[in-house]
């Protein structure tokens, strides 16, 4: 029967320990609604509406003359409302812009970024909520003077809906954009925020496409670029135009070595006249969301044959933790308090005071009620704890402490923390070991029902060294939680305390059923140990997953330090328990506990995800000239030209995003291609001409000779790899 | 004995209890079957709701005329660019050519556009409109039935009781009055197609508007 009790409860408590760690680890954020004026009469900065306020605001501080300047209109859109994307979805509008800009300016078109799905029953719609940038690039004259504000207009029109109703809100928004020579610094206040915007919108990106109908059902298949050899787990396809796909239809796709296909339902367009004509838009994937236009055609090879991808998207709303996680939490709290019963420092004064209740079997009622009220107590206490914790993590949060699993910090502080409670269970240091002796204080010697109200808080309080460990792996996984799964948790806790005595009390005869208190329970506090270790060991496997080896290393030894540390407080304890002073091990316990906390820290923030992408930094480059370009298509090679200057950001970041990895280099190579860079930071007079020739008054130009020589093919301006890698292909 | 069984038999259901894969995230599947029938077969699902005067009206007692089903809800921007006056004179040219033109609100009780009683009688003359019959579908039935998205969301019913257009009213999907200038309007040319005994040349055009306030979707 004991072992038999062991056995369970170790598998109990191994279970509670992954209940807490799991719904965590589940809950891994997937992660979110026009009159003709002169520029003069509209007031420079935010303007608001009734649910939106928006602001037209630039990525650098100033323009150059003769650049490419990226603006953006930014949005702050009322919680419960939302924009749309180019593409509303099943009903709402797009956001319009009209520009009123002075001569020689040009706009271009909005970069949008990657909308969220936004479900309304029946209905999707593709917007965005919350704070939104959008980015549009403008074209600055070469003639613009150094000095001069350009005024920039633009009278946008948002259509802001709530699930209740639409409201169309018309704004004028003005930007007065100086013109300066010199780099630019990103703008203080959302220049970060565009950058990012921008970097992270979807572009094209060499990816090969298909679409055929059949019975209803558009079969989309995409393969090549980043697609190839990537490891995809969900995709979702959002098209440009409406009436081509169900908006609200599931998408089940399937992936294969070179890409991914999915099954999209037709729309009311398709239905009616079939399919006609190439489909573009966006396919999300949890790697990244490019631009396809998938031309009609039976499907591509290598898109199928490694598994099915998941319904849901990279953006798809946001699931919070469902009402059966919750309970599922909930069911495991409850038996980790009831394992908590059977704790050393629980147990034997529970079977005391159990026994003295017994022995009153005749006062039924009154014991009932004792037990009750015991009962209360115990779950009372819960609760102020469980309040106290909430009020912190709110207070945390509006500092801006997130709590959440993919921050390597938490990571790394969680897995500390298992292994401090490890190490406890274990018996290497132990806490408030001074309240044990506290067997029953004067509260709850009251008389009658107040007493044994006190005595449920008491037993709480007096369990502490033992519960700690419970209550550690609790505040760790309520940390995470939505608060009423956080409040679930410790009140099941108590509960499970509470019961067995509250069952006592009303059938005194249950108590020849409880095994009797032994060195058993000590032998049960340490093997419960060893889940706790093993909660350490799995925090610390994905703290490597997000962090990448040197990170680890670091963590390894902070968990060394604070393994080192809790033994040295450990001994401190039991030298002071022997009447000494023991000042030397305080000491070296402290630093190594700090030491272990810095070292954490340190390794948290060296965490950088182990795939990413070794930049191979700027490609082998020869100045540009006239002659080179000759020189090198005289010798039958391609030639990519890329006009650039230091003051330019546009061609700062298409740098960073497309002509820096050892793919472009690799291409490169193969199409025995010359990479030439012409420097505009100082406005050299041949590459204005050149520019000029091309038609274009500024930089980045991007151009590039085919072997045969002839004339050159013009780049977009917003450049991607797979931009690059195909027009290399192409001109070999 | 029993006392050795309770300890296992707890060990087993929690050990079962965690079998269960981690429930994945309920997928909501859009509820296509209303919209399926209207569209496989082309014919126009029956139905019979109340009108605003409290006469039951049948899509059946049309049989032999041509329909026209307006989905409506006045506070929208994109129905209310319409009433500025386009629908109401689509309308009366309709009526005057014989058509029956059945204008619908299928929002749910207290959402926008929603009517009764003496609003619903009061309808008519507030937009002065010139439909046949406002029919209230305060269930959302009839709209689900046709796969009503957005409002304005349009339907024309040829004789044969065949839906000969669905969707959109005009090629303009904003809410600006001026794009009512210009606009092709899809229901008119529809009109015209099945007075002159053509085919219909667009017999689906994407709708455009607020989304309907059916009765889940305010909840939801």
């Amino acid at each position: 029967m004991r072992h038999f009790a062991a056995v369970c409860s170790v598998l109990l408590s191994a279970l509670v320990v992954l209940a807490f760690a799991s719904p965590g680890a589940a809950q891994v954020a997937q992660a979110v609604d026009r009159p003709a004026i002169s520029a003069s009469a509209v007031p420079p900065g935010p303007r608001k509406g009734l649910n939106i306020e928006a602001e037209l605001t630039p990525l650098m501080r100033w323009a150059g003359p003769g650049s490419t300047a990226v603006v953006a209109v930014r949005q702050k859109i009322a919680p419960g409302w939302h924009t749309y994307w180019r593409n509303p979805g099943d009903s709402g509008g797009a956001t319009t812009l009209d520009w009123i800009l002075p001569a020689g300016v040009s706009a271009g078109d909005i970069v949008w970024p990657l909308p969220e799905r936004q479900r309304l029953m029946s209905l999707v719609n593709y917007g965005y909520s919350g704070e939104v940038y959008l980015p549009v690039p403008v074209e600055i004259p070469a003639s613009a003077r150094p000095g001069e504000t350009l005024p920039l207009v633009v009278e946008a029109l948002f259509l802001v809906c709530s699930d209740q109703m639409c409201v169309p809100e018309p704004l004028t928004l003005r930007l007065d954009l100086p013109i300066r020579e010199g780099e630019p610094p990103l703008d203080p206040r959302h220049g970060a925020a565009i950058q990012r915007t921008l970097e992270a919108a979807p572009r094209p990106a060499a990816i090969d496409a298909a679409v055929s109908l059949a019975d209803g059902v558009l079969t989309l298949s995409a393969t090549g670029g980043p697609l190839a050899g990537s490891d995809i787990r969900q995709a979702w396809f959002f098209p440009f135009e409406g009436g081509l796909i169900d908006h609200a239809a599931d998408q089940m796709g399937q992936r294969g070595p070179q890409g991914v296909t999915l099954s999209v339902a037709q729309g009311g367009e398709i239905r009616a006249k079939g399919l006609t004509g190439p489909i573009a838009g966006v396919l999300a994937t949890d790697a990244g969301a490019w631009e396809i236009e998938a031309r009609p055609g039976p499907p591509l090879a290598g898109a199928t044959g490694l598994g099915a991808l998941s319904g849901e998207a990279a953006s798809a709303a946001k699931t919070s933790m469902g009402l059966a996680d919750i309970g599922r939490a909930a069911l495991f709290a409850l038996i980790g308090g009831l394992i908590l019963n059977l704790m050393p420092c629980v147990f034997p004064i529970l079977a005391m005071k159990a026994a003295s209740l017994a022995a009153n079997a005749h006062e039924a009622r009154a014991a009932r009620r004792d037990g009750l009220l015991f009962g209360a107590g115990v779950l009372a206490t819960f609760l102020v704890l469980a309040g106290l914790l909430l009020a912190l993590r709110a207070g945390g949060q509006a500092i801006g402490w997130g709590f959440q699993l993919q921050s390597p910090a938490v990571i790394a502080g969680l897995a500390l923390l298992m292994l401090a409670v490890g190490l406890n269970l274990s018996g290497v240091f132990q806490i408030g070991s001074g309240l044990q002796g506290a067997g029953s204080g004067p509260l709850s010697r009251l008389p009658g029902g107040v007493g044994a109200f006190f005595t449920g808080v008491l037993a709480v309080v007096v369990a502490a060294p033992c519960t700690a460990p419970f209550m550690a792996a609790a505040l760790g996984a309520a940390l995470l939680m939505s608060w009423p799964a956080a409040l679930a948790i410790f009140l099941m806790l108590g509960l499970g305390l509470a019961l067995p005595y509250v069952a006592i009390s009303f059938s005194p005869g249950l108590l020849r059923r409880f095994p009797r208190p032994g060195p058993w329970m000590d032998r049960l506090k340490g093997v419960l140990a060893f889940p706790m270790y093993g909660a350490a060991l799995w925090l610390a496997w994905v703290f490597a997953r997000q962090g990448g080896e040197d990170a680890l290393g670091l963590f390894l030894v902070a968990a060394l330090m604070l393994a080192f540390g809790l033994w040295l407080a450990g001994i401190n304890q039991s030298r002071r328990a022997e009447g000494g002073t023991a000042v030397i091990s305080a000491v070296a316990a402290t630093l190594a506990l700090v030491l272990a906390v810095a070292l954490a820290g340190v390794a948290a923030s060296q965490a950088r995800a182990p795939e990413a992408a070794a930049d191979s930094g700027p490609l082998a480059s020869r100045p540009w000239s006239e002659a080179a370009v000759r020189e090198a298509q005289g010798a039958g090679r391609p030639v990519l030209v890329n006009f650039t200057a230091d003051w330019c950001v546009t061609c700062k970041i298409n740098e960073r995003a497309a002509l820096s990895s050892p793919r472009v280099a690799q291409a490169l190579e193969q199409a025995n291609a010359v990479y030439l860079v012409g420097d505009w930071t100082r406005r050299d007079d041949a590459i204005t001409r050149e520019l000029e020739r091309r038609g274009r008054s500024g930089v980045p130009l991007y151009l590039v000779y085919p072997a045969g020589g002839g004339e050159p093919r013009i780049l977009p301006q917003l450049l991607t790899e797979g931009v690059v890698i195909e027009s290399l292909r192409s001109a070999r | 004995m029993l006392r050795r069984f309770i300890p296992l038999a707890a060990c087993l259901a929690l050990l079962a209890a965690c079998q269960q894969q981690p429930t994945a995230p309920a997928t909501e599947t859009a509820d296509t079957s209303a919209a399926a029938p209207a569209a496989q077969d082309g014919l126009a699902p029956a139905f019979t709701l109340v009108d605003a005067e409290g006469a039951q009206r049948s899509l059946a007692d049309f049989r032999g005329k041509t329909v026209v089903l307006e989905w409506t809800n006045e506070g929208c921007p994109y129905v209310q660019k319409h009433y500025t006056g386009a629908m109401q004179a689509l309308q009366r040219e309709a009526v005057a050519d014989g058509v029956v033109w059945l204008t619908i609100v299928s929002s749910a009780p207290g959402t926008q556009g929603y009517v009764e009683g003496e609003t619903a009688r009061a309808f008519k003359a507030k937009h002065e409109a010139a439909y046949t019959h406002l029919l209230l579908d305060p269930t959302g039935e009839v709209g689900k039935l046709y796969g009503a998205k957005t409002t304005p969301d349009m339907r024309v019913i040829d004789a044969q009781g065949r839906i000969v257009f669905e969707g959109g009213i005009d090629d303009r999907p904003t809410n600006k009055v001026e794009d009512l200038e210009g606009a092709n309007n899809f229901v008119r040319a529809a009109l015209e197609d099945v007075e002159a005994g053509r085919p219909v040349r667009t017999a689906f055009a994407q709708p455009y508007g607020c989304a309907i306030k059916y009765p889940e979707t305010v909840e939801g």
